[in-house]
């Protein structure tokens, strides 16, 4: 007398559905059970038809959205955006330019030392002009006070407060404005700017030359 | 002895290799072919997430240009294939957020809308009739409700396993789940499948 073993679970037909997708072997009392016992043939054979139809559908999917000319220039694309990988960030051309000649920063190496000269020199001379400004600036603003307090009464005494009121309004906002940004250059995130800074006239060096 | 390397895990070390040598377009030159292996896989998966050709297309892109990227931090313990499985289901999970948050405010989020704006970005269907272009689509848009239904991990577990072509092995080491566990959800997840398509795709 022979006994069946019982018919397989659900959760024992999809671990040998599994098996077979992955090409493992299957489980040889689950195997010996599928040869002999035709209804859980049939119910494997279902569940393999459910499976299959899910792939081969996903399948023919693909094949209508990403025909062959697609995958090639998806490739290309992939291939190009690789290019940049590795790379640091590059500074477009200003456009423009011929593509056949050359770039103009490209005819010489020489123009980029220039171009850091003079902007060096650009700064010192900025520097320079501005200190000279603020030191030739007091006896400018003696001349300008002294001339108004002579000519002013006599020609347009209505207009006499105006130019002793308002640049005094606007040097206050002035400093007040210096003072900030003498201020925020003291604060521990603006380290980097201390160099510039030290370039610059202060506030308190400027108000003792305009003294 | 040490286990044999698959073709895609020994071109990953290559290209490895090659770029830590500095050789960048040898290491691009050898990519291609790691490209060229995984591309419609890679796009199988991304549609089935994504039901949107174009943003298929652009996952695929970023996620073959971020291995690239990353390929110095690869390491042979799994296939290529695996690990490129990750970055790239790491990338239509995204994807699908952003999209959900976009949609939340402007648009639908209705799956058969979805798939049917779709397809016209690479078009290719003039093979079939339009009867049965029809047919096809609607039995698609049922299908990718019926995925979309899945709880978040199975559903990531079934596309991994089944259009990824992942063992549930590999799909454990992808998700950091054991072996037995993704097997189970493998088979809750292919259940629910039956019962909501009716054991008819």
């Amino acid at each position: 007398m022979t006994f069946r073993a019982r018919h397989l679970q659900e959760d024992g037909l999809f671990e040998c559905y599994l098996a077979e997708h992955c090409g493992e072997p299957l489980e040889p009392p689950a195997a010996e059970h599928l040869t002999d016992c035709a209804e859980c043939r049939a119910r494997y054979g279902d569940l393999r038809r459910f499976m299959d139809a899910l792939r081969t559908e996903a399948d023919s999917e693909l094949d209508e959205i990403f025909p062959p000319e697609r995958q090639r220039a998806q490739q290309q694309q992939i291939a190009r955006r690789v290019e940049h990988v590795g790379h640091h960030a590059r500074v477009i051309s200003f456009p423009g330019r011929q593509p056949g000649l050359p770039a103009p920063g490209a005819t010489s190496r020489v123009a980029h030392h220039w171009l850091g000269v003079a902007a060096a020199a650009g700064l010192v001379i900025g520097v320079g002009l501005g200190t000279g400004y603020y030191s030739l600036a007091p006896s400018r603003a003696r001349q300008a006070v002294v001339s108004h307090s002579i000519a002013d009464p006599v020609e347009a005494p209505a207009l006499a407060t105006e130019p002793i009121v308002v640049p005094a309004l606007v040097t206050d906002v002035n400093e007040q404005f210096l003072s900030e940004l003498e201020l925020a250059l003291e604060r521990p995130h603006t380290s980097e700017l201390l160099a510039l800074d030290e370039l610059t006239p202060h506030v308190r060096e400027v108000r003792v030359q305009l003294r | 002895m040490a286990p044999s390397l698959s073709d895609d895990t020994r071109i990953a070390v290559e290209i490895r290799g090659l770029v830590v040598q500095g050789t960048l377009d040898a290491a691009r030159e050898r990519f291609a072919e790691l490209v060229v292996i995984h591309q419609r896989r890679a796009m199988r998966i991304a549609y089935q997430y994504l039901h949107d050709a174009a943003e298929a297309d652009e996952a695929v892109q970023d996620a073959f240009v971020k291995a690239f990227g990353h390929i110095e931090s690869y390491r042979e313990a799994w296939p290529f294939e695996v690990w490129f499985t990750r970055i790239l289901i790491n990338g239509c999970l995204d994807r699908r957020k952003s999209r959900l948050r976009r949609a939340r405010w402007f648009v639908s989020t209705d799956v058969a809308h979805v798939s049917e704006n779709a397809r016209p970005a690479f078009g290719g269907t003039a093979a079939l009739d339009p009867e049965s272009r029809l047919l096809a689509r609607e039995r698609r848009a049922r299908l990718a409700a019926a995925v979309d239904r899945l709880d978040g991990r199975q559903r990531t577990i079934f596309m991994m396993s089944h259009y990824g072509d992942c063992t549930p092995r590999e799909v454990g080491a992808i998700m950091g789940l054991k072996e037995s566990t993704v097997r189970v959800h493998l088979f809750r997840a292919a259940r629910k499948l039956r019962g909501l398509l009716g054991g008819q795709p």
